[in-house]
Parts: C-alpha cells; sequence; structure tokens
C-alpha cells in the first residue's frame, strides 16, 4: 500500500484538490441546507426558526407522501423493466454470434442522449395529437391518452423515455460483467447437467451480482436526480402532481413555491435516502467480492 | 510665484482631466438589463420594441433578456436580489403581484417620476388596468402587457353541426347544450377546453362580482381564507362536471397546452387569453375561421354582473438603481406607452393596447372593424364593472400555489371526483398557505 | 447442429427487432426533422424522410443562436472532463500508493459527492456564487463540478491493479512520486482517462439545471437550454420539424465522442466491474 514512504505530506497535497472542491462545493451548500431545514425562509429571504416543524410537516403531507410513492413506483420500473431488457440484450449480444461486436456498439449510443432529449422524442411518440403512439394506443383500444391531462400517460412517457436512454449504459455494463464471468464454470455447470436457464441462475446471475449491484445504484441515481431534466421541460411535475418526484418537488417547492425551508428538510431525508441505498450497494458488492476470490 | 504658475497649472490640469473625464462618462451608455418571460412569437415583438428604443438614443441601452417562464422570471428575481445581481427592470406575472408589493425590493411605479423631478399622467392608461396594478389609488407597476380571457370557436364546426356560428353560447348552460350538440353530431369528440384553467376559475367568480377571498379579495389586507366553495362555485362547478361526464368539456392542461387541440380542431371552444389571439389566427391560417366572443355567465339572474380580469403582466423596477439608470428605465416606460408603440404592440400580440389615447387611434383607423376578434375582449373588459374588490381582481402572497391547488381541483373534477369535494380540499390547502405567508408579517 | 443454427437466426432476429425498437425515437425525430410543418402534421404519419433538412436546421441554429450555445457546451464539457481526469487521478493516486492519515476518511468522503446531487444544494449554491459575482460565467459552470466519485473509482480500481515492483523499481531508481506518476503510471492510464472523458463530456453536455440557473446572459446558455427553449417556445402548435432539427444538431457532438471513444469506453467499463 505505502509505496512511498518519505513523502509524508504529498498524499495530503494531492487529494487537496478534490476535497477542497468537495468541501466548498457540496459539503458548506449542504450544510447549509440542513440548517435552513430548520427555518421557514419568507419570499424575501428572511429566516424563521421553526425547529422540527418542517419534517414534521413534510411526513404528515400527503403530497409529499405521493411523491414519494411515484418515486418509488418510478425507481422500481426503471431498475426492473431497464435492467431486465438491459439483461436480456446482454446476454444475446454475448452468445458466440456473428456480429456480435456491432450489436455491442449498436447498443451503446442511447448513453450519449441527454434525459431532455430523450423526454422530447418521447413526448413526440406521445403526442396527443401526432405522436405515433399516442394514435397507435386510441385505435386499438379506443381510449385516447394525453400525457398533459392524464397522469398514467405522462408517468409511462416519462417511465418509458427513462429506461430508454438508460439502455444504452446497462447493456454496456452487462456486456462487460458477462465477459467477465469465466467460461469454466458455465461448463462444469453443463457437464453437471444443468440446463442453460439453471445454468445462468446458479452460475452466471450470481456472478454478475457486483455489476448488478452497481448499475441498480446507478438506475436510482438517475431515477432520484438525474429525470429532473426530463420532467422539468417535458411534463413539469404534472398532471395532478403525478410525475412530481422527489427531487422535482423540492426544486418546485424551493424555487416556484417560496418554501425554501420545507425544501431543504426534503433534501436533507432525500440524501439520507440515497445514502441508504448507496451503502447496500458497497456492502453487496465488496461482500460478493471477497466471496469469490 | 512660480508656486502659483505651478498650482495653476496643476487646476487647468485637473480641470482638463476632469472635463475629459466627463465626456468619457458622457458617451458611456447607461444600460439597463429587463428580464422578461415573452416567448414564442411575443418574444420577437419585444425585441423589435426594445430595439427601436435602443436605437433612439445610443446612451440609454434596454438589454432584453429572456429568463424563463413567468414563475422563473419572479423566483430569479427574488433570488438575484438577495445576491445583488438583479436587473433593473423585470416583468412580472398578475400572479407575482402581492408578493412584489410586500418584497420591499421595487420602487412603485408611481414615485418613479416624482424621483426625477417629473410628472407622468397616469390617468391615460385604460380603467381596468390601472384598478388592477393599484395600491391605495396610485400605480405600482407600469402597465405593459395586459390581456384577459375571452372564448375562440370554430366557425366551421358550428356550421358542421347545424348551429349559427353568429350566436355563440353565452350561457353556461347553453354552452353545455351546444356542446352537447357537436359532440353528438360527431363533429368533435370533446367541445371545450380552457388555457389557464385555474384563472378560468378566478375569472368565472369576478364575472359574477364575487370574491375570491376575504379581506376585500385581499385588497385591503393580506387574505386569510377563500372565499369558496360555496353556493356559486357549487352551480358553476356542477355544470363543468357534467360537461366533462358527457365529454363536452375536456381538461386541457396548464397555460397553453390545450392551444394545440384547438388548432388542430380537435375542439370547437378555447377559453384562452387574449395574448393567444395573434399566435392562433397565424397557426390556424386558411383551415378554417376563428371568431371569438365573451365568456359565458350562468343563467341564473341572482348573480350580479362583475368583469373578467386582468391578466398577463407589469413591470417593476428594483429599488437599488441608480438614478441615472432610472432615467433610462423611465424614457424606456415612456416608450412603451407611446401611441404607435401600444398600437404596434397591440396587434402583433393580441395585449391589450395600454392607453386611452392608443384605443383611440385604433377605433380611428378602424382596425377593430378590420379586425373584429381583437375587439372582442376589450369590449367584454369595457363594458364590466371596475369598482368592486371581487371585479378589480384578487391578491394574494401564495398565488402561485393557489393556481396550482385551483388546477389540481379542476383535474380531480374532469376525471370525475365529487366537485364539492375536491374544491374543498383545495380551499383547505390554500387556507393553510395564506395563514403562513401571513405569519411572516406578524 | 440444426438446433443450433435455429438459435443463431432466432438470435440474430431478436437483436435486429430490438435494435430497430431501440433506434425508432431516433429515426422518428429525424423524420420530423426532413419535413415542412404541414407534413410533421399530416395523417396518417409520414414515415419517409422529406427533403426540408437542411431549411429546417438552419431555422433551428439561427433561432437560438446554435454556434453560441454549442461553443459554451463544448468549452464547458471539455474543461469539466480535463479537470476531473486530473483531480482524479492526482487522488486516486494518493489513495492507493499511500499510507496516510485521513485516508480512511477522505476515501468515503469523495464516494458522497455521488449522494448530494445539485438539485439538494442548488439555492445555498446559487446565493455562494452570486455572493462570489460568479454568475454567468465559465467558472461558475465548471468549478463546482472537478471532484468525481467516478473518476477516482475508476483510477483507483486500476492502480490497484499495477505491480507494486514497478513502483518499487521507480523508488530505487530515485524516481520522485510525481516522476513516477507522469512517466510511467500515467502512459499506461490512457484506457482509462479516454473512458473517463467519453463519460464526463457525455454528462456535462447533458447537464441542465445547474446551467439553467447560474446563467441568465443570453450568450452563456448551453445546448441543454437551447433545446428547452426550441421545445416550449411554441407549444400552442409546436413546431415538431424545427424543435428535431435543433435536437439532431444538439445530440451530435457526445454522440461523436462516444463513437469515437467506443472502446476505450467498454474497456474502462470492463475495468470498473471487474473487482
Amino acid at each position: 500500500m505505502n509505496r512511498f514512504p518519505n513523502h509524508r505530506f504529498l498524499p495530503y497535497g494531492l487529494v487537496l484538490p478534490s476535497v477542497a472542491v468537495i468541501f466548498i462545493f457540496l459539503i458548506i451548500p449542504f450544510g447549509q441546507a440542513i440548517y435552513l431545514s430548520f427555518h421557514r425562509v419568507s419570499p424575501f429571504g428572511a429566516l424563521r426558526n421553526v425547529g422540527w416543524r418542517n419534517y414534521v410537516e413534510m411526513f404528515a403531507s400527503s403530497e409529499y407522501l405521493f411523491s414519494f410513492r411515484n418515486t418509488m413506483i418510478f425507481s422500481v420500473l426503471v431498475i426492473g423493466v431497464g435492467l431486465t431488457i438491459a439483461l436480456c440484450i446482454a446476454l444475446l449480444t454475448t452468445q458466440k454470434i456473428r456480429g456480435a461486436a456491432f450489436y455491442q456498439i449498436a447498443f451503446i449510443w442511447t448513453y450519449a442522449m441527454s434525459p431532455i432529449i430523450a423526454g422530447v422524442m418521447w413526448s413526440l411518440i406521445f403526442d396527443p395529437s401526432i405522436g405515433i403512439m399516442a394514435r397507435l394506443i386510441s385505435s386499438a383500444t379506443g381510449f385516447s391518452i394525453n400525457y398533459f391531462t392524464d397522469p398514467v400517460a405522462a408517468f409511462l412517457l416519462v417511465t418509458a423515455a427513462s429506461v430508454w436512454v438508460m439502455l444504452g449504459y446497462n447493456i454496456c455494463f452487462f456486456v462487460a460483467g458477462l465477459q467477465n464471468v469465466p467460461h469454466e464454470l458455465k461448463e462444469a455447470a453443463w457437464i453437471d447437467g444443468a440446463t442453460t436457464w439453471q445454468t445462468f441462475w446458479v452460475v452466471t446471475f450470481p456472478m454478475l451480482s457486483p455489476t448488478t449491484a452497481f448499475l441498480v445504484f446507478v438506475n436510482t441515481v438517475y431515477a432520484f436526480f438525474q429525470s429532473f431534466g426530463m420532467i422539468d421541460v417535458v411534463t413539469q411535475g404534472g398532471p395532478n402532481r403525478a410525475t412530481e418526484f422527489l427531487i422535482y418537488k423540492i426544486y418546485r417547492d424551493g424555487f416556484g413555491r417560496m418554501q425554501e425551508g420545507q425544501a431543504a428538510a426534503q433534501s436533507v431525508f432525500l440524501f439520507v435516502l440515497i445514502a441508504v441505498v448507496g451503502a447496500v450497494q458497497i456492502y453487496t458488492s465488496t461482500r460478493k467480492a471477497v466471496y469469490h476470490r | 510665484m512660480y508656486r502659483m504658475r505651478k498650482s495653476s497649472l496643476f487646476f487647468v490640469a485637473l480641470a482638463l482631466i476632469l472635463t475629459l473625464s466627463g465626456i468619457a462618462a458622457a458617451q458611456q451608455p447607461v444600460t439597463v438589463e429587463f428580464w422578461h418571460s415573452m416567448t414564442g412569437s411575443r418574444l420577437n415583438v419585444l425585441n423589435k420594441v426594445v430595439e427601436d428604443f435602443n436605437a433612439l438614443n445610443p446612451l440609454m441601452q434596454i438589454e432584453p433578456v429572456l429568463v424563463g417562464t413567468y414563475e422563473e422570471c419572479l423566483t430569479r428575481f427574488r433570488a438575484a436580489y438577495q445576491a445583488n445581481q438583479e436587473p433593473g427592470i423585470v416583468q412580472i406575472y398578475e400572479v407575482g403581484t402581492q408578493t412584489m408589493h410586500d418584497s420591499g425590493m421595487i420602487i412603485p411605479a408611481y414615485q418613479i417620476p416624482e424621483r426625477l423631478g417629473e410628472t407622468w399622467d397616469f390617468g391615460q392608461y385604460i380603467r381596468p388596468i390601472v384598478q388592477y396594478y393599484s395600491k391605495d389609488g396610485n400605480l405600482w407597476s407600469w402597465p405593459f402587457a395586459s390581456s384577459t380571457a375571452m372564448i375562440y370557436y370554430n366557425a366551421d364546426h358550428f356550421r358542421a353541426a347545424g348551429l349559427d356560428p353568429n350566436k355563440p353560447p353565452t350561457t353556461w348552460e347553453e354552452m353545455y347544450e351546444y356542446g352537447l350538440k357537436l359532440v353528438q353530431a360527431g363533429v368533435v369528440k370533446n367541445a371545450l377546453s380552457f388555457g389557464w384553467p385555474d384563472w378560468m376559475f378566478e375569472n368565472a367568480l369576478a364575472l359574477h362580482d364575487l370574491e375570491y377571498a376575504n379581506m376585500g379579495n385581499g385588497r385591503s389586507g393580506r387574505p386569510t381564507e377563500v372565499s369558496w366553495p360555496n353556493e356559486f362555485t357549487d352551480e358553476l362547478l356542477s355544470i363543468w362536471a357534467k360537461m366533462a361526464e358527457d365529454d363536452v368539456w375536456i381538461y386541457g392542461g396548464a397555460e397553453y397546452n390545450a392551444n394545440a387541440a384547438f388548432q388542430s380542431g380537435e375542439i370547437t371552444f378555447l377559453m384562452q387569453s387574449t395574448s393567444s389571439l395573434d399566435g392562433i389566427l397565424t397557426t390556424v391560417g386558411d383551415s378554417f375561421e376563428v371568431r371569438t366572443t365573451f365568456l359565458p355567465r350562468l343563467a341564473n339572474p341572482k348573480y350580479a354582473r362583475g368583469n373578467s380580469l386582468i391578466g398577463g403582466n407589469s413591470l417593476y423596477v428594483s429599488n437599488r438603481v441608480s438614478n441615472d439608470e432610472l432615467r433610462v428605465i423611465f424614457e424606456f416606460f415612456k416608450y412603451l406607452s407611446r401611441t404607435d408603440v401600444s398600437v404596434y404592440w397591440h396587434k402583433n400580440t393580441g395585449y391589450f393596447p395600454a392607453t386611452n389615447a392608443a384605443v383611440k387611434a385604433l377605433m380611428d383607423e378602424g382596425w377593430f372593424t378590420q379586425s373584429p376578434n381583437h375587439l372582442t375582449a376589450f369590449l367584454q373588459i369595457l363594458s364590466g364593472k371596475t369598482d368592486t374588490d371581487a371585479s378589480a381582481g384578487m391578491r394574494m402572497g401564495p398565488f402561485a400555489q393557489a393556481r396550482e391547488w385551483v388546477r389540481t381541483a379542476l383535474e380531480r373534477i374532469a376525471n370525475g371526483e365529487d366537485q364539492r369535494a375536491a374544491l374543498e380540499y383545495s380551499a383547505q390547502q390554500i387556507n393553510a398557505l395564506l395563514a403562513e405567508y401571513n405569519e411572516f408579517f406578524e | 447442429m440444426k438446433r443450433k443454427t435455429i438459435n443463431t437466426v432466432l438470435t440474430h432476429a431478436i437483436l435486429i427487432i430490438t435494435l430497430v425498437a431501440v433506434a425508432f425515437p431516433m429515426y422518428y425525430a429525424f423524420v420530423m426533422a426532413t419535413h415542412t410543418h404541414q407534413d410533421a402534421y399530416a395523417f396518417p404519419p409520414i414515415l419517409r424522410p422529406g427533403n426540408q433538412l437542411w431549411n429546417n436546421l438552419k431555422e433551428a441554429w439561427v433561432r437560438v443562436n446554435m454556434g453560441r450555445l454549442l461553443t459554451n457546451s463544448s468549452i464547458i464539457a471539455v474543461v469539466v472532463a480535463f479537470g476531473k481526469i486530473v483531480f482524479s487521478i492526482l487522488a486516486a493516486f494518493a489513495f492507493t500508493h499511500f499510507k496516510f492519515r485521513g485516508n480512511w476518511f477522505l476515501f468515503p468522503l469523495c464516494m458522497v459527492t455521488q449522494m448530494m446531487p445539485l438539485p439538494v444544494r442548488v439555492i445555498p449554491l446559487y446565493r455562494m456564487m452570486a455572493n462570489w459575482n460568479w454568475l454567468n460565467t465559465y467558472r461558475a459552470l465548471t468549478i463546482p463540478y472537478f471532484a468525481s466519485t467516478t473518476g477516482i473509482i475508476l483510477f483507483r480500481q486500476f492502480y490497484l491493479t499495477v505491480p507494486e515492483e514497478l513502483a518499487d523499481a521507480a523508488r530505487v531508481d530515485g524516481a520522485t512520486p510525481m516522476k513516477y506518476l507522469w512517466h510511467i503510471l500515467l502512459p499506461l492510464s490512457w484506457t482509462n482517462v479516454a473512458a473517463l472523458l467519453v463519460i464526463e463530456f457525455v454528462y456535462m453536455w447533458n447537464e441542465y439545471l445547474w446551467p439553467n440557473i447560474a446563467t441568465t446572459a443570453a450568450d452563456m446558455r448551453v445546448a441543454q437550454i437551447g433545446l428547452r427553449m426550441l421545445y416550449t417556445s411554441e407549444r400552442g402548435a409546436a413546431e415538431w420539424h424545427i424543435i428535431m432539427a435543433g435536437l439532431l444538431i444538439i445530440m451530435l457532438p457526445p454522440l461523436i465522442v462516444l463513437i469515437i471513444f467506443r472502446r476505450q469506453f467498454a474497456q474502462g467499463i470492463a475495468m470498473q466491474t471487474t473487482k
């Protein structure tokens, strides 16, 4: 570990730039958010200490719980649907087929798309008057779906766009993970008479778990935070707050609704939430790594 | 002697430097930033107005900055002011009126000429606008882009359903009846949609001379609770609920989202701000005949006649501008109030011509006969009351959130929930917000 | 043998169908960008490209001053990618080659950045930038981003696999740590550098909230905001042909970067998944 023992101060100098940036632009503002979370802030910047009231009211507010529930459903969908599709495609492209490398490349590109671009593309597809999907659905079922007014349609729109935009990244990681699964292990399973399906569940999937845990974390971060741009541009949290996910609610409460204190309390809670997910991810991936060493 | 020469030389030099720097200073143009939210077709019109002003005097420059939505503009201004980074002029929508009055960040409009030792006749603006933006009889913001709501309708649909396009509905009962006919005749799937649905609810109250909130509709003090649900909203919203059930009314989303459906001929009636007029006329072109009419009332004669509400926005000035900047701002404001500029602004956006002189000029040139759609809203608002608190428009701090709650209620009603319960719930939420806002002034 | 052929054909078929499905939104966007306003609204929808692409691109370009937006986004994305690479190489070098007090605490601290995303601290950060007079500057759009969890993990992972003998040999030869980093470690790290370049360039190009809040001046806007302006400006009758033309322009730079460095990107990712 210590390959240059005679340089006592150098390592501090080396981490200083990163640590300074983190301290100044992350820790300090976040500390201020914690401070604000115990205050009510007037629209003109005056502070009034209110103790734990922001937190108490947050958990009592049906809007907050609604937003919390929707964020969870959204995350589960993005992670569940997104990772399943990505894993299937990754499994197919790592078969011994011609053009496997081409397919692996051909699926990467959605990674370069921003959430806003994805949102705009999908809002065209779902556009109530000319969108191809909206028309297909209405001619197939007789229901006309309008994401300006229909909460379910808006929810589906942002979910579809999110799954789509994360697909490239997810496939890329699964492909890398699959390529790291030693072939001998699979062969051993086959020799023992396991079917392909059994081999997958018994050998491949457990070996993939660090990758999966990592992707669950990254996709959670996406669903919790990165979806912001898409929401702001396409649905603005509506209709009927169906797409007002936690992060967007923080922004709306803090900025548009002039309730900075309440928004700060939500920020602190959201941080705790994501820290738990992050800790679980680190725990899962390190445990597995130790296990197969 | 020598001494004196030296000192006189010094004074000459000093005078020279002062003069030169004086010239330099005088030639330095004073630029004032102007934050606004004029998107779409309005953006080009605004930019043209500012360009023309800037061309008049190179030493007085206005720099327009499109900041985003109305809400973003208000929020950004507050944040920027606290950080000493605010612009000289900011455009604020009518929703922000109370917040701006309470903010302590602005110079009330009526004080601007006083501060510069000049005078200005604020009586030249049309009555409803003055009424809306005044506090204790004085204008607090500069009238700029004012509008009201009206009905746009598709005359071709009328003909297709066997209705007379010269007889648009005047009451909600008729609206329901017409809409049902249109839907049943298969002309459209849904007949009616609202732009700014929250504002349409406010308009309906004002049109029947009913207050939205207590404390004289928020005009004599900070309101503590809203005045609805009540008998009137029961009556009106039952009709809306029935219309939703029978597919006559379709909830069209916030702000301008419903315009698309009207422009593509999917609905017959659109209740929308007059400021959409030019955009709609241009987009529709020759594909069908667009007509406009007054907002409908309830047939029940017991409700008094009020007025439709002023919407849109007005201009506020930061109280940290220097005197030089204030002079530029005042010149710019005077320019905006010029008859030819008001006329240009009105013709190209659909916003009201703000001054009486501009209205007269438009009448003299026969503009309203030539383009009757531009007259509708105008007639509507000039023929209504302006002397009651209810018709002058309500005022409250958390207005933006109140609108969100009204929208929520309307969305719920459109989805078939009980109208009374939906409104009641939203009213409670707004009352809580009002209490919270008022706590800051205790 | 036969079964295997069927399987292969089936695999190809499924892959091609999914590929088409995934590419469809992009294709539809492209088709829209090639039509006139009227054709964009045609029923049934036209799925063949038209001949208006050039006109629409020009219109979108002019309407939001695209040249300026692309310049700003490029500057920001390149500077941030560069800053993040340098900062994370230094930090990763410290975490892997030195034993020092505070290590136990500083490494997790660097991991925390992923959990404190911008919206959670955006208002205090805005005040801070305003107090420093940083609003509407490139500084505000770049420096707060310089710390990178992904980068530190990526380089740390890699440096842990570099044989210790290399460092020992360098030390015996009398090389200082910085010389060792510069002459031996860095040349080995190019794949990671390229991978991180892709990740951070794409990330920064697609950043929206902070550039939107930290800038008001028209000449400081970034590409994503331009897309939003195109998208929301005429919601009345959305001009899809212009919106999509603008979208095509805006999505291109990160796509090009990704395509150029796709192999390094994939290898970098492979390295991150092996523990």
